[in-house]
């Protein structure tokens, strides 16, 4: 509580010591001023970005507290003006979700190092924010191995083949760790497996990335996990024309290709982000700058798999899927993060 | 505004004034308009735009944001102001700015030249762009008397996609976000106080927008292009090589284009970034429209509009207005000035028909 007074403006210090006193006395029984939370993006209402407003949503109705949304369009003269309007004090914390805003955030953090600013799903050089850090090779590994398994028991829709695909869009880390996760995943469930992988180069052609997709279908291969943004969305109307299947990634991409997707890795930025609150609010795990990262444990990364694909599933792939789930999160399982 | 025969003759407001009280009837509709909206989303209008005005106008910072806002629209409403002073509508600013601001980052971040000169080379880089990027439509418009409406649109999103094409494809920078590497240091526009981004562009702004008033004022090839753009057979009966004056008149129009954009690369952004700017051309194109084609109007619409846009980034954070309300603001201005035309219109009184469709 004290710690979260210090964050706050010379507004509020004022009252802060008086508070502490009186917190000191009365062991806690006080009524808390609201956590104020701002959230900047340009994408609240995509994928990503209604994911992080539901786990907004959900902490305010949980628990009262105040809530900014700022959108921040799309001209990159705004954005610097942006975060210094919210980087005052006023802010206990503030979600940032988006690459391009980057450089503004930078600047105005390194200006404001007492402000604490939360970067959704990536690392910044800066010691000053904390980053929401997504273990997509955990998330990818049980796509591996379901897709494994699936290969290995030949089950509906699933030739002699034994080979899964990866489309990934530009090589680069982060990408990678998608493909070093489900290499890892398939090898651990079926050794015979082999994973071949393609890098489209780019995140903004679904053409290309159908295009590709097809060359890897003619190939014979059954599936092909897909981590490649716009590009992936070519992977999955490929998958439907091909009558093949695909992967959807970031979140639930089953209804975008009915029939055609067999299960999307979720990264769910609404119980991460939920979870910092909470943790924020409840004194339990208070922010505090550095890469907070998400795995399988926490429920910020898991794998759906899309409901009209359950019937072929076979049982026992879905019984061994829970157990590698389930030795994932408790660590039993050790997924190596790509480095 | 003088050089605008608007007025009967039997009123006895003078014709300045006329217009004035015109355009201040428009913002004054345009804002009730705005205020019933807010009204409408459950906020309250006054604390909205107090909260407007105080961001825009609240502090020194704040009013460098607005300027710092208003500085591509005085330039970009200048480009559109020339050309619609000689009768013609280049509504491809926004191209123009794109493809200066590419070439202008591009100066910065290849060559290596001395302080100065770096700056000088990377706007004459971004002025040549835009001019280059209006020649087909100019030509077109003085050899087949092509339509530059359509044509100077259609070259717009040419100039977004091929920026885009260039920042993504061909000089990414590695790692982040869709843009270029920074420009060196010695390709900095100068800022005017330190802790604003406002920059030099503010003052060539401002002078493009006086040496423009004092050209078409003051000069016979002035005279010339506001005859050309009034009428342009009375122009070329008098002796104005109108064709000629066509393509220049766009030319011109397009370097100034080409020049907003590098000022914003070289003086704010430090690198291109895809996308960069949207909207400001247009913004430009409408600041131009809404001052009749009178360059300190630009202004004055400029630093308006810059304004509400400053204004508008605290309203999002302070109340549950969104931001885009000031684009409705905007929009109803618009609406509110081009009835004013069409009533003056009907009045029987001629002299607007400066641009045709």
């Amino acid at each position: 509580m004290t710690r979260l007074h210090s964050l706050r403006s010379a507004r509020t210090a004022l009252t802060g010591a008086a508070l502490a006193a009186a917190l000191a006395f009365s062991g806690g029984a006080w009524a808390k001023e609201p956590l104020r939370v701002a959230a900047v993006s340009g994408y609240f209402s995509q994928g990503f970005g209604v994911s992080i407003m539901q786990g907004l949503e959900k902490a305010k109705a949980d628990f009262g507290i105040d809530l900014t949304i700022v959108d921040t369009g799309n001209r990159a003269l705004d954005y610097e003006e942006q975060f210094n309007n919210l980087a005052t004090g006023d802010y206990d914390l503030i979600f940032v979700m988006g690459w391009e805003l980057v450089d503004a955030l930078q600047k105005t953090s390194d200006a404001n190092p007492e402000q604490h600013f939360i970067f959704i799903d990536g690392v910044l050089e800066s010691p000053n924010m904390t980053y929401i850090d997504f273990v997509e090779e955990e998330g990818s590994f049980l796509v591996g191995a379901l897709t494994g398994l699936l290969t290995d028991a030949g089950a509906e829709g699933f030739t002699d083949s034994k080979q899964v695909g990866f489309l990934g869009g530009r090589d680069i880390p982060v990408i990678r760790n998608f493909l070093v996760g489900m290499q890892e995943g398939v090898a651990f469930v079926a050794p015979d497996v082999t994973v071949v992988d393609v890098f489209a180069g780019t995140f903004d052609d679904p053409a290309k990335g159908s295009e590709l997709s097809m060359a890897l279908y003619d190939k014979g291969i059954d599936v092909i996990y897909q981590a490649a943004g716009p590009t992936g969305e070519g992977v999955l109307q490929a998958a439907t024309a091909a009558g093949r299947l695909a992967v959807g990634v970031d979140i639930d991409q089953c209804p975008s290709a009915p029939g055609a997707i067999l299960a999307s890795m979720l990264k769910r930025a609404d119980v991460a982000v939920y979870a910092m609150i909470k943790g924020e609010v409840d004194g339990s795990n208070p922010v505090v700058p550095g890469a907070v990262s998400v795995g399988i444990a926490s429920g910020g990364v898991e794998i759906k798999v899309c409901d009209d694909m359950l019937p072929r599933i076979p049982a026992e792939v879905m019984t061994r899927m829970e157990e590698i789930r389930a030795g994932v999160a408790s660590g039993e399982i050790a997924v190596a993060l790509n480095k | 505004m003088t050089d605008i025969p608007l007025a009967r003759p039997e009123r006895h407001v003078p014709v300045w004034a006329q217009g004035l009280i015109g355009q201040m009837l428009a913002l004054l509709i345009a804002l009730a308009g705005g205020a019933v909206i807010i009204w409408l989303v459950g906020e309250s209008p006054l604390h909205v735009y107090e909260v407007l005005l105080r961001g825009a106008l609240g502090s020194a910072e704040n009013v460098a944001g607005s300027l710092l806002q208003a500085t591509p629209i005085i330039v970009c409403g200048v480009a559109a102001c020339v050309a619609l002073r000689g009768g013609l509508f280049n509504i491809g600013v926004e191209g123009q700015l794109y493809v200066g601001g590419f070439a202008a980052a591009w100066v910065g971040f290849t060559l290596n030249l001395p302080a100065g000169l770096h700056v000088v080379v990377g706007l004459g880089a971004g002025m040549l762009a835009g001019a280059l990027w209006i020649i087909l439509p100019a030509i077109m418009r003085a050899r087949f008397n092509a339509n530059e409406v359509v044509s100077t649109i259609l070259m717009n999103y040419v100039a977004v996609l091929l920026t885009s094409y260039l920042t993504i494809a061909v000089f990414k920078r590695p790692g982040g976000w869709s843009e270029t590497a920074p420009i060196a240091q010695t390709a900095y526009l100068p800022q005017l106080m330190d802790g604003s981004r406002v920059n030099l562009g503010l003052i060539i702004g401002l002078a493009l927008a006086l040496g423009l008033y004092l050209f078409l004022r003051y000069t016979g090839a002035g005279y010339a292009v506001s005859t050309m753009g009034s009428n342009p057979k009375f122009a070329a009966y008098g002796g104005v090589r109108v064709k000629r004056n066509i393509v220049a008149v766009l030319l011109t129009s397009g370097a100034i284009g080409g020049l907003a954009g590098g000022i914003e690369t070289l003086g704010v952004h430090r690198r291109f970034m895809e996308g960069f700017a949207p909207g400001f051309g247009f913004d430009g194109v409408i600041a131009a429209l809404l001052a009749n084609g009178n360059p300190l109007g630009v202004v004055v619409a400029a630093l308006f509009f810059g304004a509400l846009r400053k204004g508008s980034l605290l309203m999002e954070v302070e109340t549950g207005a969104s931001r885009e309300i000031i684009t409705v603001i905007q929009a109803l201005i618009i609406l509110c000035v081009s009835a004013q035309i069409l009533i003056r219109r009907r009045g029987g009184i001629s002299g607007e028909k400066r641009w045709k469709f």
